[in-house]
């Protein structure tokens, strides 16, 4: 018995716990090591049958913030990237919403997309005025693209059913109706995953780089041979299609899309994310949407279970504990949650010998 | 040797101050060329005008046979122009690598997009290690350039300015704030980068030993005026630029 487990635990380890990169090529690839693959794909797997495992209701909240993280990353893309600011995410969110909202049941796929796309042309468009302005400035002006936004889905009762909003039927993928979060998952996936695989690769290549400097120094980017006009009017298209595409997911699992889903509030609860989650990174969108989204979700669930009286006043203190959340975040922690994550694996990693 | 740069009859003005009067000088391929002259000279905008921060006024620069006039500073970094800035113009949020392989980007441009991006990404990879490598930083290569002392930053962006593999590279006070044991390897770096890459360097310094030991040829600016332009060691005894720059005795 013995012997069986030292020879299972001496495999895994031939097989797996070589976790060095040996050469410049490894060190260049995602996922290089054994382990690392391994680990992958177990995620993967895990994210495949996750609707087998959560309720109805949780699983609709995780599906919720497998959406949002999407958003998150594309506004990761642009404000951690390219170092562009914009207060007008939610409005792209809106516009992807919106356009799915025209091209539901079997063509559903095909509305996000179009959504996303949509997105993106209004992308270059707000692109235009980061080429002449910076910083608190851009922030008005894209602020101004918000304002302008919500009006229109106000208004512009043809295309957006006004105030009211619009329905939609739950869409179908390959004859399936994803009529429950747990379907619509899938679906979920199907855009998530590779925008995601994008997402990371785009920051570890000649474009990431090219955001990243012109992030960190506009001037020396030109010097550098790094097209500035290319650059932002991309950062900000891509930026507007991931939020387009989640926009859409969205809408699929609303059922609905009204004004009310895309304020301003929303567009800084992104931002929030943004900063929240740190640095321009992948894993810092996901966990800066996981914080955001579901620590209010957790802190309602805590105002719940102590009972109906005290609800009322409650409700009230969750924001201000959420605000005081995100404050002491940013005081004890400016790398945000992958800065927290960071120290975590390395302490694990040198466990137990630190020095 | 052929001429690599050449400087027509530079003017430019800011509003009224003259920034630069008629400047005109001519550098070799191959040459070590320095640039020196007192505070507010125009050194440094002689250099924006040559990477194409400003346009001059009147006159011309001729890189590589090709009038410059009208080229952006990204075309021109394109053509072969290199430039390091004074104080830090690093991309400091980025890793070393990173920055080294922005550079190295321009060093690639006559691969096709066809080849694929893992690697493109590669051949990057192998010769931004290269770089790093010759100028002893391997060991930050991961390091959030930001995150370095001041004199690893100030090789950084030497580093990623050789990457690019320029045919001239300008630099803007590249020994500024370095001590003296600094200096003496910076100075070993870019003589040994010209003798290996073939790189002409052009470069502003107020470290007077240094430039007079390591150039050339100088040009000594004065309120934006040629005041000589000649071999170093003609530098001391020309009597214009000692009662300009060195003070009279």
């Amino acid at each position: 018995m013995y012997r069986l487990a030292k020879q299972l635990t001496d495999a895994f380890s031939r097989r797996f716990a070589r976790s060095v990169r040996e050469t410049y090529r490894q060190d260049e690839a995602y996922a290089s090591t054994p382990l690392g693959r391994l680990a992958l794909g177990v995620f993967l797997v895990f994210l495949l049958l996750l609707p087998l495992l959560l309720p109805p209701y949780p699983m609709y909240v995780t599906t919720l913030v497998a959406i949002g993280a999407l958003s998150a990353l594309g506004l990761h893309l642009l404000v951690g990237g390219a170092g562009q600011i914009s207060l007008g995410h939610a409005a792209f969110m809106g516009v992807g919403a919106y356009a799915a909202s025209h091209l539901y049941g079997p063509l559903a796929p095909l509305g996000i997309l179009l959504g996303g796309g949509i997105a993106a042309l209004l992308g270059l468009v707000l692109g235009l005025p980061s080429l002449r302005i910076k910083g608190v400035y851009l922030a008005i002006a894209t602020l101004a693209f918000q304002f302008l936004a919500d009006y229109v889905f106000k208004n512009w009762e043809a295309v957006t059913g006004g105030i009211r909003g619009r329905t939609l039927p739950p869409a179908e993928l390959f004859g399936f109706v994803l009529d429950t979060p747990g379907r619509l998952w899938y679906l979920v996936l199907v855009f998530a995953l590779p925008l995601f695989f994008y997402g990371k690769r785009l920051l570890m290549t000649r474009a990431g780089r090219a955001f990243m400097a012109v992030r960190d120094n506009d001037l020396s980017a030109r010097v550098a041979g790094v097209d500035l006009v290319r650059v932002k009017l991309l950062a900000f298209a891509l930026s507007a299609f991931y939020a387009g595409v989640a926009g859409g997911l969205l809408a699929q699992l609303y059922k609905a899309v009204t004004p009310e889903y895309f304020p301003l509030m929303v567009s800084i609860q992104y931002l929030a994310m943004v900063i929240v989650g740190g640095a321009g990174t992948v894993l810092g969108a996901i966990l800066g949407a996981f914080f955001v989204l579901l620590i209010p979700e957790v802190l309602n669930s805590l105002v719940g279970s102590l009972g109906p009286q005290y609800a009322a006043t409650l409700a009230a203190w969750r924001n201000v504990v959420f605000g005081l959340l995100i404050l002491a975040f940013l005081i004890l922690e400016p790398l945000g949650l992958v800065g927290l994550w960071g120290r975590i694996r390395n302490y694990f990693r040198t466990w137990p010998l630190p020095y | 040797m052929g001429v690599i740069l050449e400087a027509k009859n530079l003017h430019l003005s800011f509003k009224g101050v003259k920034a630069l009067t008629g400047v005109e000088f001519s550098v070799a391929q191959g040459e070590f060329f320095a640039v020196i002259g007192p505070n507010g000279a125009g050194k440094t905008t002689l250099l924006n005008v040559l990477s194409g921060v400003y346009e001059p006024d009147k006159g011309e620069v001729i890189f590589l046979g090709q009038s410059l006039r009208g080229k952006s500073p990204q075309e021109r970094s394109r053509m072969g122009l290199g430039r390091t800035f004074q104080g830090l113009e690093i991309f400091r949020g980025m890793s070393v690598l990173d920055n080294v392989k922005l550079g190295a980007e321009l060093a690639l441009p006559s691969y096709p997009l066809a080849l694929p991006r893992a690697e493109r990404e590669w051949r990057l990879r192998a010769w931004a290690e290269e770089v790093l490598d010759y100028l002893h930083l391997s060991p930050f290569r991961h390091a959030p350039a930001g995150m370095l002392p001041y004199g690893l930053q100030k090789r950084v962006e030497v580093a990623r300015a050789l990457a690019s593999r320029p045919k001239l590279l300008l630099l803007d006070e590249p020994m500024a704030g370095l001590s003296l044991e600094e200096k003496q390897d910076l100075a070993r770096f870019l003589l040994d980068a010209r003798e290996e890459w073939g790189v002409t360097l052009l470069w502003v310094e107020h470290d007077l030993r240094a430039v007079l030991e390591l150039s050339d040829r100088v040009l000594v600016l004065s309120y934006g005026e040629v005041l000589y332009h000649g071999p170093p060691q003609g530098v001391r005894q020309d009597p214009k630029v000692a009662e300009a720059y060195l003070g009279q005795v």
